[in-house]
């Protein structure tokens, strides 16, 4: 090859590389097998301005033995926030332990107007029919199995909006769902529930016992000094529980107790709170306990936090802050969020004569979601009224791993 | 001058070349007008390629972005009929489906008042369906709160492009107005997309994203989904949706759609590039010409070299090297050419894409670097290849005969039969492609080429033929000098005939295209003259001008019917169909009688003609336009259509083929009562006025524009306006290939210039003989002017017939088989005519420079060498 024709080679050459340099993305494309230079995704993110979360124009909670059933069942719209809350703790009859946790939270988006319409009026004309999927309550479901013998905690999370049938929530026939989670009435006094993820799933009828269980003052509960920073609260209790919780790809049929929350707000932490401690324990003696703590930045806690203690006859008592004693007795760190949860405890209520110790299942009971809070199945030994008891239930802990101040 | 060495050359091989190098460069800078004009020709040539290439690219990749915009990461997607389908399936698949992803999208095309004039596409979304499929509204991510609220609260509220909004000063907060189907359509902007990089954003500045419900109210969409995106790579998840689906709804692949309106264009985009390679052949054809001349004016030279023992293949090298760097030259400008043209062509694409096919909204023209590469190695290698032949010739001739100037002429005198010979066999090989049976659309260019080499072939021999006869006539006209001339082009018609040629193909190419877009433009003003006779026609605006989908608003319709002095009234609805067996949507028109009058012709009837258009009001089947007929490629009489109805898949017997011209993909006609009983649709599309007897349809017109005044924004034409609106789309369609022809006509313009430029140069001893010998300026003035007018009005004359030809198989092949549509032939003196004188004029515009120069010539000095 003589010199000129490779130096003619080399210019082409380099006209090539140059060609190449200068459009080295698209070149990059096309040696990827895309000649259309288009392969790389088309991604981006979005941003909003933000929303003014003032509650005014919500509905409050204001008045004691404002519930009725079977109303009060259902959804209530005009409260900002609310939830379902059902928790239970299961065995087989060989005696493997489950918790499950389903709960459904619905949040209105924004208060209602004073017509009442102009939600509903997209588009900008009156005359425009509105569609199906408008609406400003969405719902979002956490659901979780602990597979307490085989070390496991399954959960999921779920969103979706109230309205064309994928979420929603109805007092009689009562029922509550997101898609295809849902708490539903099949005969007076039974509820089923369903829910399953990836990993998980139960199928459970839940039957009641005893009558619902008003909190508070007749059903208000206040949560901070302010008048209306109180929610709407009862509880349906140890609910006999039977039917089958999936884990790890097996089937268990199984037996237990169930605990129904239902409670409904415009109310949210008073400024200096940072989360809450909720226990929810049901005795082998046929009675149960509920109690939540609110604590504050400053180590103390909120006044509002209180209780019930429902006997085995339904009948309740009344809980306050002075009442109980809870000395915590071990803390677990979380090695997903860092966060530092007590685990055990010794739980002294003099006011009902008990003094029990216990604390977590298991440990790693942490809700790692949208939000991370540590919901888990408990069990507890001790005496009351002299007696030794034990009891199950679940504990609820927020504001260890971010504040929940402002937040529901 | 090789610094006295006799040693062989190749022992020295460094500086062998050198003063060779040195010697084309001297002869580079005494003749640049020459080798500008290669150059110049390569480079257009290269940038008709280019602008082509970048045309088509930036299209298709347009339509690519906008897909990957929406499309996210979907595997499938459930499709239902005409008017998408009932949202509670979504429902339902979402409660009883654990684990399945999916996600409603409701869309359509809108136009944003203050955002640009472009189609954008309107996409409602569910946000909390959306993460698994489009990543822009993250669930968890902070402020998503915010988005979910505004998104979900604000009535009116839109999503789109932070570039789009800043490029159009608007900011969250503001108020837009979008319009759609003629109806303005409030809206606010409440957040802003943020493309993670430079192609997301390009994707997303043509995309407006709202919620669901937003986008139901807005585009009049209520209880309907656009579709259903699935994530299932699971067979028998799949195999659960289908379980699930009603009749009228299809799971398919998520590309199939894509893929679907990629295939509608193919064809188009297949015309354009093989008019631009057209185009470089015609450039093929002046490098040729123009390296060929090179080497034989400096055949003197060559012997001497070759004389004193410059080797065959250095001279081989020389000739190849010095037309590659031209080529090079001639590419790289072409590149830069092609890329600004390109800018150009990618709207007039757009234009002819949103005209015929579907709504695109190019951002920007994308250049691949394969497109760059591609014109680089076409140009530098056209020049190679075009002169490959002169520098065999210059190699294997032996010192001795290159010397010889008879020697050259003789040769390729003996080579004519052999040149025949082979260019009949192309035009017959040619017509062998064209015949092939089936639809292949490069089998039939491949024939178009052969055919139009195989002529150019023939050039030589039929020139040769010509001027020996023409001096009997020539001398008759013009006297000794008209028998001079052509005795002249006949002599030397190894270089004469390649330049006819190269003026030959290019003519004909203009005379072809020109007499198909005219038969085409023809044909189709028959058909609107005969298809619309109704007075007064009422739609919608439509982004897209072939079609209308919007509906009329039902007050609307009840104030048109009102109408005072109508004879006969004709509703249209204009749907999509899922047709199986073809694989995509057809377009359907249900229509209660025919707005012909009876004017429509039909290629194929069953039954009676009389009865024709009640046996499609009473549901006996349905019509079928040619261009359907002819890209599926059915069987005559065409067997039953299958289609997606609501209730399931359904045959319809074909009862017609009628000729159409307003759709590339196909229409399907059918009645009303046929299609309210299969299809759940109600709407009216368009309306169609027949007028009493001395109404007049303008004044018509009038009265119902102002009936219709300040309710949904309509277009009422008189048929008149109709027939001018749709030439106009016509005439925009055609823009491109006009475009595109006006480049041809460049290229060989300056092809022709150059070569017979060339031609005369070289003869500047022969003429200086002449002058010698008593010839006047004047005259040979008249000479120069005989030969090269003689040579154009040969190519002229030559191009008429296969112009003819070229065109007779763009209208019966190529066309028919790229867009189905059957045109006449209608052939008008005037595309001949306009022919022959650009031939004429380009070769006559070539004799200036030359006379010019030969009549400054110092005679002595010509004849010197003698």
């Amino acid at each position: 090859m003589t010199r000129l024709t490779k130096s003619l080679l080399f210019l082409v050459f380099f006209a090539a590389v140059a060609i190449g340099f200068l459009n080295r993305a698209a070149i990059f494309r096309y040696l990827s097998g895309d000649g259309s230079g288009a392969a790389t995704r088309v991604a981006g993110t979005s941003v909003f301005l933000p929303v003014d979360d003032d509650a005014a124009g919500f509905a409050r909670a204001v008045e004691p033995g404002a519930i009725r059933f079977p109303d009060d069942l259902g959804p209530h719209d005009d409260y900002q926030t609310e939830w379902w809350y059902y928790t239970g703790n299961l065995a087989t009859a060989q005696g493997r332990r489950f918790g499950f946790q389903l709960t459904f939270f619905r949040r209105a988006l924004s208060p209602p107007d004073a017509d009442g319409e102009s939600l509903q009026n997209g588009g900008g004309s009156k005359a425009t029919r509105p569609s199906n999927w408008r609406t400003r309550q969405i719902y979002l479901a956490h659901f979780a199995v602990s597979d307490i013998d085989g070390g496991r905690f399954l959960h999921a999370e779920s969103f979706s909006r109230g309205a064309v049938g994928l979420a929603g929530a109805a007092a009689d026939p009562y029922a509550v769902w997101l898609e295809g989670w849902h708490a539903r009435s099949i005969s007076p006094g039974r509820v089923a529930l369903h829910a399953d993820s990836d990993d998980a799933a139960i199928d459970l009828v839940l039957e009641e016992t005893l009558p619902p269980v008003l909190h508070g003052d007749q059903g208000l509960s206040p949560k901070g000094p302010e008048p209306g920073n109180a929610s709407y609260y009862y509880s349906i209790v140890r609910q006999k529980t039977s039917g089958t919780v999936t884990a790890g790809g097996r089937q268990y049929a199984v037996t237990g107790l169930s605990w129904k929350d239902h409670e409904y707000s415009t109310s949210a932490l008073s400024t200096g709170t940072v989360g809450w401690d909720w226990f929810s324990l049901q005795f082998d003696d046929g009675t149960a306990l509920m109690f939540f703590q609110i604590r504050r930045e400053d180590g103390t806690l909120e006044n509002a936090s209180s209780g019930t203690f429902i006997s085995a006859d339904g009948t309740t008592r009344h809980l306050e802050k002075a009442d109980w004693r809870l000395e915590v007795l071990e803390e677990w760190k979380s090695p997903e969020s860092g966060a530092v949860y007590p685990v055990k405890w010794r739980m002294n209520i003099a006011a009902i004569d008990l003094d029990i110790t216990g604390g977590a299942m298991m440990a790693d009971q942490e809700m790692n979601v949208s939000t991370t809070y540590w919901e888990g199945a408990a069990a507890f030994t001790g005496f009351r009224a002299g007696q030794p008891v034990t009891a199950e239930g679940y504990v609820e802990m927020t504001g260890y791993a971010e504040t929940m101040e402002g937040r529901f | 001058m090789i610094d006295g060495n006799i040693k062989p050359l190749t022992d020295a091989p460094q500086t062998a070349l050198a003063p060779l190098r040195r010697m084309a460069w001297r002869r580079m800078r005494h003749r640049p007008l020459q080798y500008v004009l290669l150059i110049c020709g390569v480079a257009i040539g290269v940038a008709m390629m280019v602008s082509v290439d970048v045309a088509n690219h930036s299209a298709g990749r347009a339509f690519e972005l906008s897909t990957r915009a929406v499309a996210g990461r979907a595997t499938h997607r459930l499709m239902g009929g005409p008017s998408g389908l009932d949202e509670t399936l979504y429902t339902a698949l979402r409660t009883s489906i654990a684990g399945l992803p999916a996600a409603p999208v409701v869309e359509d095309y809108v136009v944003g008042r203050d955002m640009g004039e472009t189609p954008l596409r309107l996409v409602g979304v569910d946000i909390f369906a959306e993460p698994p499929f489009r990543g822009y509204f993250p669930l968890g991510a902070d402020g998503i709160a915010d988005a979910i609220t505004h998104l979900l609260t604000h009535p009116a509220g839109i999503v789109m492009s932070r570039s789009r909004a800043i490029a159009h000063g608007l900011k969250p907060g503001d108020a837009a107005i979008l319009t759609h189907g003629g109806r303005e359509i409030p809206a606010v902007i409440i957040g802003l997309l943020e493309p993670e990089d430079d192609l997301s954003r390009q994707a997303l500045d043509g995309t407006i994203f709202c919620d669901i419900a937003t986008a139901q109210e807005m585009l009049g969409m209520q209880g309907r989904l656009s579709r259903i995106d699935l994530i299932a790579e699971n067979p028998a998840l799949l195999d659960r949706v289908a379980s699930m689906l009603p009749p009228d709804v299809t799971l398919e692949p998520a590309a199939a759609r894509g893929n679907a309106l990629r295939q509608m264009t193919a064809a188009f985009k297949l015309n354009l590039t093989a008019l631009s390679l057209l185009a470089l052949m015609v450039g093929m054809f002046l490098i040729y010409n123009s390296v060929s001349f090179s080497v034989v004016q400096r055949r003197d030279l060559f012997g001497i070299l070759r004389c004193l023992g410059v080797t065959g293949g250095q001279l081989f090298t020389l000739i190849l090297a010095e037309a590659a760097v031209l080529g090079l030259m001639g590419a790289l400008l072409g590149l830069g050419l092609g890329v600004f043209l390109g800018r150009f062509l990618v709207v007039l694409v757009t234009q002819t894409i949103n005209d015929l096919y579907f709504v695109l909204n190019v951002q920007s023209t994308a250049v691949a670097t394969i497109t760059l590469v591609k014109g680089l190695i076409v140009g530098a290698g056209a020049a190679v290849a075009a002169s490959l032949p002169p520098a065999v010739e210059a190699m294997r001739t032996t010192p001795r005969s290159n010397l010889a100037r008879s020697f050259l002429e003789s040769r390729s005198r003996k080579a004519l039969p052999r040149l025949t010979a082979a260019g009949g066999l192309l035009i017959l090989s040619g017509g062998l492609l064209l015949k092939l049976p089936g639809n292949y659309l490069t089998a039939a260019f491949g024939g178009l080429f052969a055919l139009l080499f195989g002529m150019a072939l023939l050039t030589p021999a039929v020139t040769s033929a010509l001027m020996r006869t023409l001096p009997l006539i020539a001398g008759r006209l013009f006297g000794i000098l008209g028998r001079m001339a052509s005795r002249g082009i006949d002599r030397s018609l190894s270089r004469t005939s390649v330049a006819i040629a190269a003026l030959m193909v290019a003519v004909s190419v203009i005379v072809g295209v020109s007499i198909m877009i005219g038969s085409f433009r023809g044909t189709v003003s028959h058909w609107l003259d005969a298809t619309f006779q109704a007075d007064v026609y009422l739609s919608p605006p439509s982004l897209s001008a072939g079609r209308v989908q919007d509906a009329l608003d039902p007050e609307v319709i009840e104030l048109a019917a009102g109408l005072a002095g109508v004879k006969k009234m004709v509703t249209a609805r204009h749907v999509s169909v899922m047709a199986p067996e073809i694989g995509r949507v057809v377009e359907m028109i249900s229509v209660d009688g025919d707005v012909s009058g009876g004017g429509r012709r039909y290629l194929f009837m069953s039954g009676d003609k009389k009865d024709l258009w009640d046996r499609l009001a009473a549901g006996h089947g349905i019509m079928i336009s040619e261009s359907l007929f002819h890209r599926e490629n059915m069987a005559m009489p065409p067997s039953p259509v299958l289609l997606t109805t609501e209730s399931g898949f359904r045959r319809f017997p074909v009862l017609a083929v009628y000729y159409d011209y307003a759709s590339e993909t196909g229409t399907i006609m059918i009645g009303r009562d046929l299609f309210r009983a299969n299809w759940n649709d109600d709407r009216i599309t368009s309306m169609a006025f027949f007028l009493k007897e001395g109404t007049n349809a303008e004044s018509a017109a009038a009265v119902l524009q102002e009936r219709l005044r300040g309710r949904q924004n309509v277009i009422v034409q008189s048929s008149r306006f109709l027939r001018a609106a749709a030439l106009e789309i016509f005439d925009r369609t055609f823009t491109i290939t006009a475009a595109l022809q006006l480049l041809a006509t460049i290229v060989a313009f300056i092809g022709v210039l150059s070569a017979l430029m060339s031609l005369q140069l070289e003869r500047s001893r022969e003429l200086g003989v002449l002058r010698a010998t008593g010839m006047s300026v004047g005259q040979m003035w008249r000479l120069t002017f005989l030969e090269t007018g003689l040579m154009g009005a040969t190519a002229g004359l030559l191009a008429m017939p296969v112009g003819w030809v070229l065109a007779w198989i763009l209208i019966h092949v190529i066309n028919l088989r790229s867009f189905g549509w059957t045109m006449e032939m209608i052939l008008s003196p005037g595309f001949f005519i306009q022919a022959f004188a650009v031939a004429l004029a380009a070769a006559l515009l070539a004799g200036i420079y030359p006379a010019v120069r030969l009549g400054k010539m110092d005679i002595s000095r010509a004849i010197r060498q003698e």
